[in-house]
Order: C-alpha cells, then structure tokens, then sequence
C-alpha cells in the first residue's frame, strides 16, 4: 500500500495528462485546468521539504555541538528574522523584508557567483591544456567565441565577431541539437518508465 | 562621496559583505562562513514568505476558509481541499511512523509533470528539430545558405552517431563518430567562451557596485 | 615510514610560464577588470544583429497595441547580465507606449522585477494598472506557464500588490498567453526560456525571445534556428548592446550600466586568453624536459 498508491496516483496522473493533450474537448480541459490549478498549489507546499530538512539539520548540528556549530545560529537566526520580518510587515517596496533583501540577500547571492571569476580564471590557466588535436579545436573556438562576444575582437580584427557568430549558429547549433535529440530521447524513456512504476527511484526508501 | 556614506550606508553593508565572500579567495575563514550561512537563512525565510503572499494564502486558505459563498462557490471550495490534503501530506516526512505518505502528493506532482512534459518535449525537442535540420529549397536560392544546412545536418547525424554505444564505431561509423567530436568540441568550446563571459561580468558587476555605488569612484 | 625531502624545483623560464601562483592571476584579474571601469576606454561602438532582432521585436509592438510579457526568471546571482537587459527592455517598452506586464518564476528574483518596473514608471511617469502591471510570483513553473496559457486571471487573480485583475484598465481584452504580443524570458538556469518554450511556445504558439546569461545562451541557437525563439541576448554583451540602443534611439538618457562595462570584460577576455597561452607554455616546456 505505501508503494502502490502512489504509484498508482503517478501511473493515473501521467496517462491522464498524455491523453488530455490530444483531446480539446470541454470535460478534458476542463480537467486539465483543475490539476493544473492543483498543481501549482501542491507545488508551493513542497517548500515545506526543503525547509525542514534544513532547519532539522542546523538544529541537530547545535544541539550536537557538532564542527561549525555557531553558524547554525546564524542560519537559524536568518531564516526566523526574516520570516517574521516579511511575514509580518510585507514584501512591497519599502518594507523592512525587502530592505534586508536589497541590501544584503542582492549583495550576498551577487558576490557568491563573482568569485567564481576568479576560480574560472586560475582553473583555465591550470588546466586547459591543447593536448590533443580535439582540445586544440575546443581551445580555437573557445577563444573565437570570447573575442566576438566583446568590442575588443572588433578592434582587432572586424570579421572576428562574423566568425564568433558563425560557430555559434553552424558547429555549435548542430551539435547541441544532436546533444539535445539523445538528451530527450533518453529523458522521454525516463519519463515514461515513471509513469508505469518501472523507475522508483522517486519514492526513495525501501518500504 | 562623503565618509559618512562609505562607512554608514547600506552600500557599506553590502560592501562588507561582499569582502566576506571574496575573502574565501584565500581560504576558508569565519567571515565568509558567516555571510554564507546568512545568506541560505535569509533566503529560504524570503522565499517562505513570498510562498505564502503570493500562492498559499491568495489561491487556497483565503478562499477556502475565508470566502463568503457569494464570493466562492461551495464546489470550487471542495475542490480546493483536494490541493491542501495533498500540501499536508508533506508535512509527514518529518513523522518516520507515517513518512511514506508524503509519496502521495509526489506521485501526483511526478504523474502530473511527466505528463504534460512527454508530448511538450516530443514537439519542441523532436519534431521542430528534426524539421530544423532539414535542407529546403529556400537554402537553395543562396549558395551559404545551403552550404551551411549541409554543415548542420552532418554535424547533427554525426554528433547523434557518436552517443550511439550499441555499436562498436568502426568503418564509416567510427568516420561519422570522430567528425561528431569535432562538431562537440567547437560547440563545448562556445560554451566554454561563453562562461568566460558569464562569470567575468558577474565580477564586473560586483566590482561596480564597490566602485560606483559605495565609494563613488565611477560615475 | 617515508622520508620527504623538500627540494625547490629549478624551472626554465618557459617551464615557470605554466607555474604562476594563483593568487598572482587573482591580482592580474583584478586589476585588468577596475582598471578600465575607472577610466574608460569606450570600446562599444556597434551593436550586433541579434540584439537589433529583440529591439525590433519588441518595438514592433507599438503598432500591434498587445502587450509585452516579461518573466524574470534569474535571482540576484545573474543581477549583472539580466538585471540591465531588464530595465533597458521596459524602458524601451515606456518609450513607445507599449504595456509591460511583469511575473517571475523565481521567487527570489520576483524583487528585482518590482524594483525595474518602479525605477522606470517613475523616470516615465507611467500608471501602475493602466501602463504596467506586476504580477508577482506564483509557485508552480510549469503549472504557471500552462495555466496562463488557458486564463491568466486564473492564476494571478491579482497583480503582486492585491489588486484584482479585472479591475486593471490595462488587463481588459487580454486573458490568455495568445493575447501578449512578445514573451521575453530572462533566464539564469531552470525555470527560464526553456520552460516557456517546452509549454507556453510549443502549446499555445505564444512568441517567445530570451535574454539569458552567457552561460547558458549557446544552448539557445537551435531553437533561434528553427524560429522558436524569435530573438536572443546573451550575457552582459546582450545587455550591453540593448542599453546602448535604447540610448542611442533617445528613448532614455539613464545612466548605462552594461554598456562601460564592456571595456573590462574585454580586457578580462583577453588576459584569460593570454593566461590559457601562457599556460600551453609552460606545459610544453615542461612535457619537453619530460616532467608532464
């Protein structure tokens, strides 16, 4: 019972949204609209997940003092003020929550992604070696591509950009398309071998 | 800009806590664990609040409990209990005795997901790229028109053919298969610039806000 | 037990080209990027093709009268690539007389798209409701994408600041995705272009262009190829170049942000050319002295 009925309300659920697809009539999107509006709904309580498992895990941590325990304070600390900041006072332009959320969550989520730059850079240097004549043809392109995609390529050579843009839209179209057609054929069996309940994975656990 | 600004702004919150991430550029150090555990609490408190604004309360508690009928229909409230049964069922991932109920309403989002996305993916994915590749006659009034069809439709077979591993890639395969490579690598290297690009301007950025929004440097 | 002796290594000169220390490419990086913001070289002459596309079909709108449909789908991690193709897109849109209606599928991106539409409806002194409405973030993806596609009062029966949609002067005539005149995704990653294709283009033929990060915008070119998606700008140098047009054209005398930034991204393009040479260097000295 605690693999069937879920797997029964999948195997339902997907032949249903399948078949909706390929009939226009008035109970079939009548259908379509109702889960849909379902879904959305459902969606939004599955933050309720992801929540908790970090709440449980930061307050395990503390309670275990276990190796970087203060930080889970400030996590704590972070997630419940502004909880009860935008909760309680709102999210329009102005409020408290977003004032926090312009001045320091804008800040913060910005840097953590530019420091990458930096790692990008160190990481190129290290490791993009033309070893081999294929590494060669991706080091090509790849230097094509950045001195196209900024005015300095123009400046050094005008049919830098007309290459740049011709690799994006010949060779590299083509072979993402040809990664595209094995990713959705692959992605489509996946898909189906869930509906049937061929692939659990999903239901995690072993009861 | 004055002292008063760099040292007493929000701009000087901001610019401290960027310092505490660029700090890690030398190590790990509790400045930078700091501004990292902040910003995952603050987030997910953000985004826990705009659930409930914008999704929670407006589409399913406030018409089902706090909707006169003449504003919402009984059948309509029924049908909003469906969604909250399911949305409760999450919360018994947090009870072991009854966690696999939490399966319910994921096997309805997977069911439901899976369903919709097959036939959206065969026509996007499938059928419109397929019918990109082909050679039309309108490619046939330029001669680079044509020239470069061919280019992307061998690029296309070739790069297909090398994915393909139930056959062993000899003869005219193992050909088509190492013309594919060539074809993935200039496209992993227009990637590869392109990320080069993505990331240098998420530095200049940064930079620009320290330079021109806390220091006034730049204009 | 082991015995390590720690002898320094005698390079070449050219074997040391590929042993830099890292934190002298951190410094070189640095510099090569706050170096031309504070003194500009003004290298961003001309704009490309591809961002005449976007701007031409958002432009085309004026005389068709629908709306233009923008979905913030990126947070403030992408803030310097989209954030400018954002403001300089509803600019563009104010402009002309062209409604905006504004969503996002990110719930910690659905700020940056409130504070866009503000900055620009002051600097126009356009009408919440009648010139532009915001709808907010709503849970769901795809959910969101394919109600919309039926009934958009049915999923944000009220704009992100409770009004209902009904009552918005603008909303009148329009209530399915069929209704707006252009979709522009700007997109960091899932959800984003690829979503509105796979349901809002595929199902409901709704016309879709994508601003994207650079990372992600070379996976788009097939479906520029096919015509799924009428237009794309890539990164900063996308956001850069609509700015400059929108400037260009006189329809806004905001300062740009994308546009000089395009003086380090250039000098930064070509430093981690130079450190990737570089670096080829020094691994052929050192696989020519047999220690690679």
């Amino acid at each position: 019972m605690q693999r069937n009925i879920p797997l029964t309300i999948c195997l339902v659920a997907g032949l249903m949204m399948i078949i909706q697809f390929f009939i226009p009539h008035p109970i079939s999107t009548g259908v379509y609209s109702i889960t849909t509006n379902w879904v959305r709904l459902i969606s939004a309580f599955a933050l309720v997940l992801g929540a908790g498992s970090l709440i449980i895990h930061h307050v395990i941590r503390l309670q275990r003092r276990q190796k970087g325990w203060p930080y889970s304070i400030v996590t704590l600390a972070g997630l419940a003020i502004m909880t009860v900041v935008c909760l309680g006072w709102g999210l329009k332009s102005g409020r408290p929550g977003d004032v926090i959320y312009r001045n320091i969550q804008v800040p913060l989520g910005a840097s953590m992604f530019a420091v990458l730059a930096f790692y990008m850079a160190s990481a190129s240097y290290r490791a993009f070696r033309a070893r081999n004549k294929e590494a060669t043809i991706l080091l090509v392109a790849a230097f094509l591509v950045m001195l196209g995609s900024v005015p300095i390529g123009t400046a050094i050579w005008n049919k830098i950009p007309i290459i740049s843009e011709w690799i994006l839209t010949v060779p590299n179209m083509a072979a993402k398309r040809g990664i595209f057609f094995g990713i959705a054929l692959g992605s489509i069996a996946t898909a189906l071998k869930i509906i049937l309940g061929i692939e659990r994975g999903w239901l995690g656990g072993e009861k | 800009m004055s002292i008063m600004h760099i040292l007493l702004s929000w701009q000087m919150v901001g610019a401290l806590l960027t310092f505490f991430i660029f700090s890690f550029l030398f190590r790990d150090n509790p400045f930078y664990k700091f501004a990292e555990h902040l910003y995952v609490g603050i987030s997910l408190g953000y985004t826990i609040a705009l659930t409930w604004y914008s999704t929670v309360w407006p589409d399913l508690f406030q018409p089902l409990f706090f909707s006169p009928a003449s504003q919402v229909a009984v059948g309509q409230k029924l049908l909003l209990v469906i969604p909250l049964l399911f949305g409760l069922m999450y919360f018994t991932a947090f009870i072991p005795k009854v966690g696999w109920v939490m399966r319910v309403p994921m096997g309805f989002i997977m069911g439901w997901g899976m369903g919709v996305w097959i036939p959206a993916t065969v026509q996007t994915t499938l059928i419109k790229q397929i019918q990109g590749s082909l050679l039309t006659p309108t490619m046939l009034t330029k001669w680079h028109l044509l020239l470069f069809g061919l280019i992307s439709l061998v690029g296309v077979i070739c790069s297909v053919i090398y994915f393909f591993f139930s056959r062993e890639h000899k003869g005219a395969f193992k050909v088509a298969s190492e013309t594919g490579i060539i074809f993935l690598m200039v496209g992993f290297g227009a990637s590869f610039g392109y990320t080069v690009m993505s990331r240098m301007s998420l530095l200049i950025g940064r930079f620009q806000f320290l330079l021109r929004d806390w220091l006034g440097v730049i204009h | 037990m082991s015995t390590e002796v720690n002898v320094k290594e005698k390079f070449t000169f050219w074997q040391a080209l590929g042993h830099i220390d890292r934190r002298i490419i951190y410094l070189v990086l640095a510099i090569v990027v706050i170096v031309p913001l504070i003194v500009p070289l003004k290298l961003m002459k001309d704009v490309s093709p591809r961002a005449r596309e976007v701007f031409a079909a958002i432009d085309n709108l004026k005389d068709t009268g629908k709306p233009l449909m923008i979905s913030v789908d990126f947070d403030p991690a992408s803030l310097p690539e989209l954030y400018p193709m954002l403001i300089s897109m509803i600019r563009h849109a104010f402009a002309r007389n062209i409604k905006v209606m504004v969503l996002g599928l990110w719930p910690n991106g659905t700020g940056l798209g409130q504070q866009a539409l503000k900055q620009a409806a002051e600097e126009f002194s356009k009408q919440e409701g009648a010139d532009y409405v915001f709808l907010g973030y709503k849970a769901g993806v795809d959910a969101v994408i394919l109600g919309m596609g039926e009934n958009i009062k049915a999923v944000f029966p009220k704009d992100g600041n409770g009004r209902a949609l009904d009552s918005l002067p603008m909303m009148t005539g329009i209530r399915k995705l069929a209704d707006i005149g252009l979709i522009v995704s700007l997109s960091a990653g899932t959800p984003g272009y690829a979503d509105w294709l796979l349901y809002a283009q595929s199902r409901y033929k709704a016309r879709l262009a994508a601003g994207s990060t650079a990372v992600q915008a070379a996976d788009a070119y097939p479906y520029l190829q096919t015509g799924q998606l009428t237009g794309l700008l890539a990164g900063m140098k996308g956001a850069a170049e609509y700015e400059f047009m929108v400037f260009q054209h006189g329809f806004s005398k905001a300062k740009m942000t994308a546009a000089p930034a395009m003086d380090p991204q250039s000098l930064a393009h070509l430093a981690i050319i130079l450190l990737v040479i570089i670096g080829n260097i020094g691994f052929f000295a050192d696989r020519r002295r047999g220690k690679a």
